[in-house]
């Protein structure tokens, strides 16, 4: 019986030794901060840049195409540029593709209104404010004075007040998504005569001031699946809706060539792409601090230091073990 | 209480599916049954809220709106796949939906996904004042989609200067996609993971914020 070298002892190493290393380095760098930079890129800025051109006469879509299985991906994509638009009063559409994607939007919109989340945003339920709607205070900025006109104080630690109906509206989930953008192109309040929690959309301020999607002015596609080129398909090439794209790492590289056409105005790959993002956010005083996606960056950067040692270890051992000229590993049949 | 409650059963299930990594076993099995058996519950109890409810059976009941019946009638064929002797039924809702699909993309997709294409990779690789660097990646992207093209072109042997050559270059421009493409979904994976330890470490445990 051969005895066992030590570059076949790396080569058939228990995968589980691979798998607790990466759960060490997933943990490590929580508690010691490397602070590594975030460089941010082109695709990214190009849709900060196009988010902070808008105000309050314009409209955005925020599509919630993703599962829980990609929220810890496409979450904070959502949740960056949703608050971005909060912050300048753009009006923001929310929409689902999947019943479970649904539950992501209201998943998103609880982490931005609630209290706990440093630098939320204070929420005004459509019926609390249907006294200054009827009475036809509707604008944006005229509505906020007469809000607190009323004696409703600004909490402490909220960046500002999100009304529903004027500044975000979760529309929600709609079957057969992609007839529903298009039927959008025409109108929406016929696609979603009511929202997510049953107020007519036809009383909604900035539903009568952008009726259909030409008089919207950019949509997000969060996407866990190919449902992001659908806004491509049915909205950019249709009426020419600019489009940007918030996808999953793994589908990032299938998505370039749309950028390189001019079809989307921006992407947001991954983790990474959102990272961006609240670093632009932060940078821009439009957030007090980075979010969960920045945190995770030097996690990213420290499994990636270490999938690479492992890349390189394992060719050293295949080579130096002159494994590249049998047919078979050892042990392997 | 209940959102206590939620969290510590997400913690749970969350340690369940990463006991798979350890080896299979029952409560590995069991949380996998369960995101199967809740997210088809969830998606059942969404639909009816949100869809059928307010879009059909209200509008229906209320008297105002039966042209509805018709996509109502259609939804309940699909239903009909269940009784083996009117199991035929079911094809016209799909037929319908097929045609109607098929109709409404093929020429949006053709422009968005083909056509659109094409015309970004009909770019010039060199023009006046152009910089090298955006001359060098016009030639780079043309070369490396004709011979992935050329790759993939099985009706001559890839022998010669352009079909050897051309199908020799094109699978080393597809390796390279491929490596983009592994390096991202790395980063995709530890990014997953990344939410969930920052959910254990965070909802859970509250050792960080």
């Amino acid at each position: 019986m051969s005895a066992v070298s030590i570059w076949e002892k790396m080569l058939n190493i228990d995968r589980r030794w691979i798998f607790l290393s990466i759960g060490v380095v997933s943990i490590v760098p929580f508690f010691i901060n490397f602070g590594m930079p975030v460089v941010t890129t082109d695709e990214v800025e190009g849709i900060f840049d196009y988010m902070d051109e808008l105000g309050p006469e314009n409209a955005i879509f925020v599509s919630f195409d993703f599962a829980p299985g990609t929220q810890a991906e496409n979450m904070p994509m959502a949740i960056g540029v949703i608050r971005h638009a909060l912050h300048n009063n753009v009006p923001v559409f929310m929409t689902a593709n999947y019943p479970l994607h649904h539950g992501m939007m209201l998943a998103a919109m609880e982490y931005i209104l609630n209290p706990n989340t440093i630098g939320y945003y204070q929420d005004v339920p459509f019926d609390e404010w249907s006294d200054l709607r009827e009475s036809g205070i509707v604008a944006r900025d005229d509505l906020e004075e007469a809000w607190e006109g009323q004696g409703n104080q600004l909490p402490e630690g909220a960046l500002g007040w999100a009304f529903e109906g004027r500044d975000y509206a979760m529309l929600g989930y709609a079957p057969v998504f992609n007839l529903v953008i298009l039927g959008m192109t025409s109108s929406i309040q016929t696609q979603y005569p009511v929202d997510t929690h049953g107020n007519p959309t036809s009383e909604m301020p900035m539903l009568q001031e952008h009726k259909n999607l030409r008089e919207v002015d950019m949509a997000l596609s969060c996407s866990g699946s190919a449902a992001c080129v659908w806004w491509v398909t049915y909205a950019r090439e249709k009426i020419g809706l600019p489009i940007a794209f918030g996808v999953t790492a793994v589908m990032a590289t299938d998505y370039f060539p749309y950028i390189q056409t001019g079809q989307v105005i921006g992407q947001m790959g991954g983790l990474r792409g959102a990272a961006e993002y609240e670093v632009l956010l932060a940078e821009n005083g439009i957030t007090p601090s980075t979010d969960k996606a920045f945190t995770g960056m030097d996690v990213q950067s420290a499994a990636h230091i270490l999938i690479i040692l492992f890349i390189i270890m394992g060719n050293i051992a295949y080579f130096a073990g002159g494994f590249h000229k049998q047919k078979t590993l050892k042990g392997r049949g | 209480m209940y959102e206590t409650l939620g969290i510590w059963a997400g913690a749970f299930f969350t340690l369940a599916i990463y006991s798979f990594l350890y080896k299979e076993n029952p409560i590995y099995r069991l949380a996998e049954h369960l995101v199967v058996g809740i997210s088809a519950g969830y998606g059942m109890a969404v639909t009816y809220e949100i869809t059928l409810k307010p879009r059909l059976i209200e509008p229906l009941l209320s008297g105002d709106h039966w042209v509805l019946i018709i996509p109502g009638i259609l939804g309940i064929l699909y239903i009909t796949r269940f009784i083996p002797g009117i199991a035929w039924l079911s094809r016209y809702p799909i037929a319908f939906y097929m045609g109607t699909s098929m109709g409404v993309a093929f020429p949006l997709t053709m422009k968005a996904s083909v056509l659109r294409q094409l015309e970004g990779a009909m770019v010039p690789l060199f023009q006046e004042g152009m910089p090298w660097y955006t001359s060098l990646g016009n030639v780079v992207m043309i070369l490396g989609t004709l011979a992935a093209l050329i790759y993939f072109f099985f009706s001559k042997p890839h022998k010669g200067l352009f079909f050897g050559t051309g199908s020799k270059i094109g699978i080393w421009i597809i390796m390279l996609g491929f490596g983009a493409t592994f390096g991202f979904t790395v980063m995709g994976r530890i990014s997953l993971l990344i939410g969930r330890v920052q959910y254990l470490l965070g909802d859970w445990l509250h050792l960080i914020e």
